[in-house]
């Protein structure tokens, strides 16, 4: 009952007497220093050197971080690939938010995708990690670079101005740092189970897919059909509004040029009269 | 065989966490509607981090399988948002959120 109570109420006394692995004080001061230089690094009305400054100053407070994460959980160290490649993922994830040419940001997206299928790795989740290349990289990106290449050909203002900065990164922080403190503290109760091999991982979640959750394997596929639809629906180029048509022109309109097609229309040029 | 233990759960939610406020960040500030999908598009990321995180802590496959069927919902989302910015587009000749700002009622 007092594990319980504990789990349930993470800020209670027990819990905030310094057995933390990075302190509450030191995630408010990372994630205030973090919010300011975001605010910097955000594009807006500001020369390129006020947003190196910011970049920074992030890169800084995430370097802290890392330190005082390395340290604190000196008893279970982690390898060296799990750091380069949440280095690579935030970083890169920074700058899809920060980078003001959209088809670099999602250049970085896709570094962002490929840093997380390697977490994935590390994870044991390797078929997660194929499939998150496979369609991030593959399917979800490549459609995202042609809408850019269909839209964004200019760089225009939206690009270059953010909406509320300020605001935006002191409530984002601000759930950062609420979320930090809850993350590293030490749990009350740790659980003891035997490690399961990853030698099985992939078949084991084939089992769990097609054994536990058919249902909604199905339903996952229609979802995809009913996408493809409505995506398709509101793709199409709609027919434009029809202008009423004159009595008195109500009839074919062609001329003697056999690769004129006749229409009907009140305001054709190809009218033989006109 | 290394074990996973509390810390190594911690740190991954932590990454998990930073990249969802990221894409937070990019979806609150940016008012380019592609950037703005593609900021939900690293959110899912997070997301994904933390389910499979959590399963490997729990051994168990639920996590993977959770995230699994975000990969769905997030192609899904990828092609209706993006045909949603085409016809936006078309209709107003800018893929800028701003353009659209009547919508705020």
């Amino acid at each position: 009952m007092n594990a319980a109570v504990k789990i349930l109420l993470p800020f209670g006394p027990a819990q905030m007497s310094g057995a933390a692995i990075v302190s509450a004080a030191a995630v408010v001061v990372l994630c205030a220093a973090a919010a300011l230089g975001t605010v910097l690094l955000l594009p807006g009305a500001r020369e390129a050197a006020i947003r190196k400054i910011g970049g920074g100053v992030l890169l800084a407070a995430g370097a802290v971080l890392a330190a005082l994460v390395a340290r604190g959980s000196a008893a279970d160290p982690a390898g060296p690939f799990f750091w380069i490649f949440s280095a690579l993922a935030i970083a890169g994830a920074v700058r899809v938010v920060s980078h003001t040419v959209p088809v670099y940001s999602a250049l970085y997206f896709l570094l962002t995708t490929l840093a997380t299928a390697g977490l994935l790795v590390l994870l044991w989740a390797e078929f997660l990690a194929a499939a998150l290349v496979l369609i991030y990289a593959g399917a979800i990106l490549v459609t995202y670079v042609f809408v850019i290449m269909l839209a964004a050909r200019v760089q225009a203002e939206c690009d270059t101005h953010s909406r509320e900065p300020v605001l935006a990164s002191a409530a984002c922080f601000a759930l950062l740092g609420m979320l930090l403190v809850v993350i590293f503290q030490r749990p009350a109760v740790s659980r003891g189970e035997p490690a399961q091999t990853a030698a099985d991982a992939t078949p084991a979640l084939a089992l769990e897919l097609f054994g536990n959750h058919v249902v909604a394997v199905e339903v996952a596929g229609v979802l995809l059909a009913v996408a493809v639809a409505g995506a398709v629906i509101m793709g199409r180029r709609g027919a434009p509004p029809l202008a009423p048509l004159a009595p008195a022109t109500r009839q074919i309109i062609g001329d003697d040029n056999p690769h004129n097609i006749p229409v009907y229309g009140a305001d054709s040029a190809r009218r033989p009269g006109a | 065989m290394n074990p996973f233990g509390d810390l190594a759960l911690q740190r991954y939610l932590a990454v998990g966490a930073i990249l969802f406020v990221v894409g937070i960040i990019g979806f609150l500030t940016r008012r380019n509607l592609i950037i703005v999908f593609l900021s939900t598009e690293l959110m899912f990321q997070g997301v994904v981090v933390n389910l499979v995180a959590f399963g490997r802590y729990h051994h168990n496959l639920g996590g993977q399988a959770l995230a699994m069927f975000l990969l769905a919902v997030a192609a899904a989302e990828a092609a209706v948002a993006l045909g949603l910015v085409v016809l936006l587009y078309r209709r107003r000749g800018s893929i800028d959120a701003e353009a659209w700002r009547e919508l705020k009622g």
